[in-house]
C-alpha cells in the first residue's frame, strides 16, 4: 500500500470526511521541539500504486501537532500549530491567500483539534496552556475558555451523538467530560496514575470513551459508572500515543505509541490485541481511520513516513 | 441539484453510526438544544468570547479536587508561594538554592548549556534534565532513583526547576514593559525601532525556555524510554570509565581546584623527558615505556597534557 515521505517529523494523519483518497498530515521540524511545521494534503492513487500525489502543503513558522477537516465545507482544515495559534486552511483558495483565519489566544503550543461532527459548525482547540477552546467558524475569537485542568491538555474530543458534549485529557491524570452550557466541567473521572495523552469516544455507544496514557494502557470507561473501567488494554511497551475507535464496529479500536508500533484493539473480546503493525522505524504518533472506506487505516511518525493499509495486509507491501 | 447547493449545506456522506441504533441505555447528558454553537452557549450564560488563559494565574477558581498526585511544574512558571503545590514548593528552596549558590542567578539555563560540550558538561546538563523533569517530579518523586543519585548533586539538583522556572518569572516582568504601548500590528505610526540588547537577549532566553519546556513536556510524555536511555547513558559511560573521573574533575574546577600544577613538567616514567615534538627519539621510547605502566592506575586518569 502506498507510503508518502514528508520533509518533517510526522505528528498527526486524519482522513478526509468528504473524499475517500484524501487525508491531511501535520508535520513538524525537529521533532516538534524547534523549527517549522508543514501541512501536507495528499491523494491517495485510484489505481494500486505505491505512489501518494501532494495536494497542496502550507508552511507554517512553529510546528503543527494537528489537524481537523471541517465536518461542513470540504476544503476547510483546522491545524493546531505549536506557538498556540489555531489556523485554518482553505483547499479552493490559492496558498498565498492561506491561511484564511488565525486565532492566536492559547498561550502554550496547541496540541489537539476536533471538528464537531454533529452540528458541523464549530471545533474545539486542546493547549498546553490547561485549556480548552472552543471556536466556531461566524466569530472572530474563541466562543468559551474551559479551564479546570491543572496541567496540560492534549486532547479534546466531540461526542459523535451529542452536539453539545466532548471530552478531555490531560496531562493531570483525569479525564474530564463537558456540556458546552454548563459553567464546568459535568464529569471528573481520574482514569489513570500517569498522564493522560489521548481519548475517544465509542461512535456506537455514547456513554463509552477510551483513554490513553503514559502508564502504556488504554482504558475503556462507562461514563455512567466510571468507578472502575469497563476494560484495560495493555500490550504497548511504552506510553500510548493517540487512540480511536473504529467508526465502523463497535468494539474496534487503533492506538499508536511510543514504542513504534500500530495496535488494533477490540475490547468486547477475551484477547482484546487483534492486531499489531510495527512497520514504524521511530515514535508512532499519528493514527487514523477512514470514515468512508471500512478497514482503511492511516499513520504517521517520527520517521517522516506516512502509510495507509488496509487493515490485514503489511503497511510495507505494495 | 448542484447550483443550490450552499456551503453550508454542504455535508459530508452520513456517518456509518448515524444509520445505526441508539446506545446502550440512557446517557446521563441533556438533551441537546437546537440551533447554532455560538448561539447554544451564548443563550447559557458560559459565554467568554476572547478569554486569554495565562498559567500563571490559574490558581483560584480551579477545581483540582480530583488530582490523584501532585502536577509537576512546568519550566516556564514559577512557583514560588503556590500553596497548591506544596510537596512541590518545598523541593524549590533546595532547588533555587542549588542553583544560585553554584551557578549565579542563570543557574539552570547555564548549566544545562555549558553541559553541551564537552563530556563532563554535557553530563552536567542532561542531569539537570533529569532531575528536575522527571525523577524530581513526575514519576519517580523521592523514590529509591532520588536517594541512589542524589548524593551527587547532579541528579537531585533539579537545576532544570529552580535554574529555568527563576529566570523565566524573572524576565517575564521585564518583557512586559517595552512593549506594552505598542501594537506590533498598528499599520499606522513608525515602525518600532529595533529592539536593544537587554529586549533580543530576553528573547533569545524565550527561546531557549520554550525549546526546553518542550523537550520536558516529550520526556514527560515518554518516561520510560528517557529511562531507558539514561540508564544506557550511564552504563555506557560507567564501562568505559570516565564518568566517575569527569564527575570528580567537574566538581574540583567548580572547587577552584586545579588538577594539574602547571609550572614543571614532570619526569615520564623511568625519569626520561616527557615527549616532544622535536625529539621523535625520545617519543618512541616513552611509547614503550608507557605501555610497560600498570594498566589500573589513576595517574593517567587527566592525561599527561591535562596541565597545558
Amino acid at each position: 500500500m502506498p507510503v508518502f515521505k514528508t520533509p518533517f517529523n510526522g505528528y498527526s494523519v486524519k482522513f478526509s470526511p468528504f473524499y475517500e483518497s484524501r487525508l491531511a498530515v501535520a508535520t513538524a521540524q525537529n521533532f516538534g521541539i524547534l523549527g517549522n511545521g508543514r501541512i501536507h494534503v495528499l491523494d491517495l492513487p485510484s489505481s494500486p500504486s505505491p505512489q501518494i500525489s501532494e495536494l497542496a502543503s502550507y508552511d507554517t513558522a512553529d510546528g503543527v501537532y494537528d489537524l481537523a477537516w471541517s465536518e461542513s465545507h470540504e476544503s476547510l482544515l483546522v491545524a493546531a500549530i505549536a506557538d498556540g495559534s489555531i489556523k485554518i486552511y482553505d483547499l479552493s483558495l490559492p496558498p498565498t491567500s492561506n491561511p484564511i483565519r488565525s486565532f492566536l489566544e492559547h498561550s502554550r503550543e496547541a496540541h489537539s483539534a476536533d471538528y464537531n461532527p454533529v452540528r458541523r459548525d464549530s471545533f474545539l482547540s486542546a493547549s498546553w496552556d490547561d485549556s480548552v477552546k472552543l471556536w466556531t467558524l461566524d466569530r472572530p475569537t474563541s466562543v468559551r475558555t474551559f479551564k479546570e485542568h491543572a496541567y496540560c491538555v492534549y486532547s479534546a474530543v466531540w461526542n459523535p451523538r451529542h452536539a453539545d458534549v466532548f471530552a478531555s485529557a490531560s496531562g493531570d491524570c483525569t479525564l474530564r467530560v463537558w456540556d458546552v452550557r454548563e459553567p464546568g466541567s459535568t464529569m471528573i473521572i481520574p482514569a489513570h496514575d500517569f498522564e493522560i495523552l489521548s481519548c475517544d469516544w465509542n461512535k456506537y455507544d455514547d456513554c463509552c470513551i477510551a483513554t490513553a496514557s503514559v502508564d502504556k494502557t488504554i482504558k475503556v470507561w462507562d461514563v455512567r459508572s466510571y468507578r472502575v473501567p469497563i476494560s484495560v488494554l495493555s500490550g504497548h511497551g511504552y506510553a500510548v500515543r493517540k487512540v480511536r475507535f473504529s467508526p465502523h464496529r463497535q468494539g474496534l479500536m487503533v492506538s499508536c505509541s511510543y514504542d513504534m508500533t500500530v495496535c488494533l484493539w477490540d475490547y468486547m473480546l477475551e484477547d482484546a490485541l487483534v492486531g499489531r503493525y510495527d512497520h514504524h522505524t521511530e515514535f508512532a504518533v499519528g493514527v487514523d481511520m477512514s470514515v468512508l472506506v471500512e478497514g482503511l487505516l492511516a499513520s504517521t511518525g517520527w520517521d517522516e513516513l506516512v502509510y495507509v493499509w488496509q487493515n490485514g495486509t503489511d503497511p510495507r507491501a505494495f | 441539484m448542484e447550483s443550490n447547493r450552499q456551503p453550508s449545506a454542504n455535508n459530508p456522506p452520513p456517518k456509518p453510526w448515524e444509520r445505526a441504533g441508539a446506545s446502550s441505555g440512557p446517557a446521563p447528558f441533556k438533551p441537546p438544544s437546537a440551533g447554532s454553537t455560538s448561539d447554544v452557549v451564548e443563550a447559557s450564560g458560559t459565554a467568554k468570547p476572547g478569554e486569554i488563559v495565562s498559567t500563571s494565574n490559574n490558581n483560584a477558581t480551579i477545581n483540582r479536587n480530583a488530582l490523584s498526585r501532585p502536577v509537576p511544574t512546568r519550566p516556564w512558571e514559577q512557583n514560588y508561594g503556590n500553596s497548591n503545590y506544596g510537596g512541590i514548593g518545598s523541593n524549590m528552596g533546595y532547588n533555587s538554592g542549588y542553583a544560585s549558590g553554584t551557578y549565579g542567578s542563570y543557574g539552570g539555563v547555564g548549566g544545562s548549556y555549558g553541559g553541551i560540550g564537552g563530556v563532563g558538561g554535557s553530563y552536567g546538563g542532561v542531569g539537570g534534565l533529569y532531575g528536575g523533569g522527571m525523577y524530581g517530579n513526575s514519576m519517580y518523586r523521592g523514590g529509591g532513583y532520588g536517594g541512589a543519585y542524589g548524593s551527587s548533586g547532579m541528579y537531585g539538583g533539579g537545576m532544570y526547576n529552580g535554574g529555568l522556572g527563576g529566570s523565566m518569572g524573572g524576565y517575564g516582568m521585564g518583557m512586559g514593559g517595552p512593549y506594552g504601548a505598542q501594537d506590533p500590528n498598528d499599520p499606522y505610526g513608525a515602525p518600532p525601532s529595533p529592539p536593544g540588547f537587554w529586549i533580543s537577549a530576553l528573547r533569545v532566553m524565550q527561546g531557549v525556555v520554550n525549546f526546553f519546556g518542550r523537550i520536558s513536556i516529550l520526556i514527560d510524555q515518554n518516561t520510560q524510554a528517557f529511562h531507558l536511555f539514561m540508564t544506557a547513558m550511564l552504563q555506557l559511560f560507567d564501562r568505559s570509565g570516565v564518568l566517575y573521573g569527569e564527575l570528580a574533575r567537574f566538581v574540583l574546577r567548580i572547587l577552584g581546584i586545579r588538577t594539574k600544577p602547571k609550572k614543571v613538567q614532570p619526569p615520564g616514567p623511568n625519569g626520561l623527558p616527557l615527549p616532544e615534538p622535536h625529539n621523535p627519539h625520545v617519543n618512541q621510547n616513552y611509547i614503550v615505556e608507557a605501555k610497560a605502566a600498570p594498566s589500573g592506575s589513576w595517574d593517567n586518569v587527566w592525561g599527561t597534557d591535562a596541565g597545558k
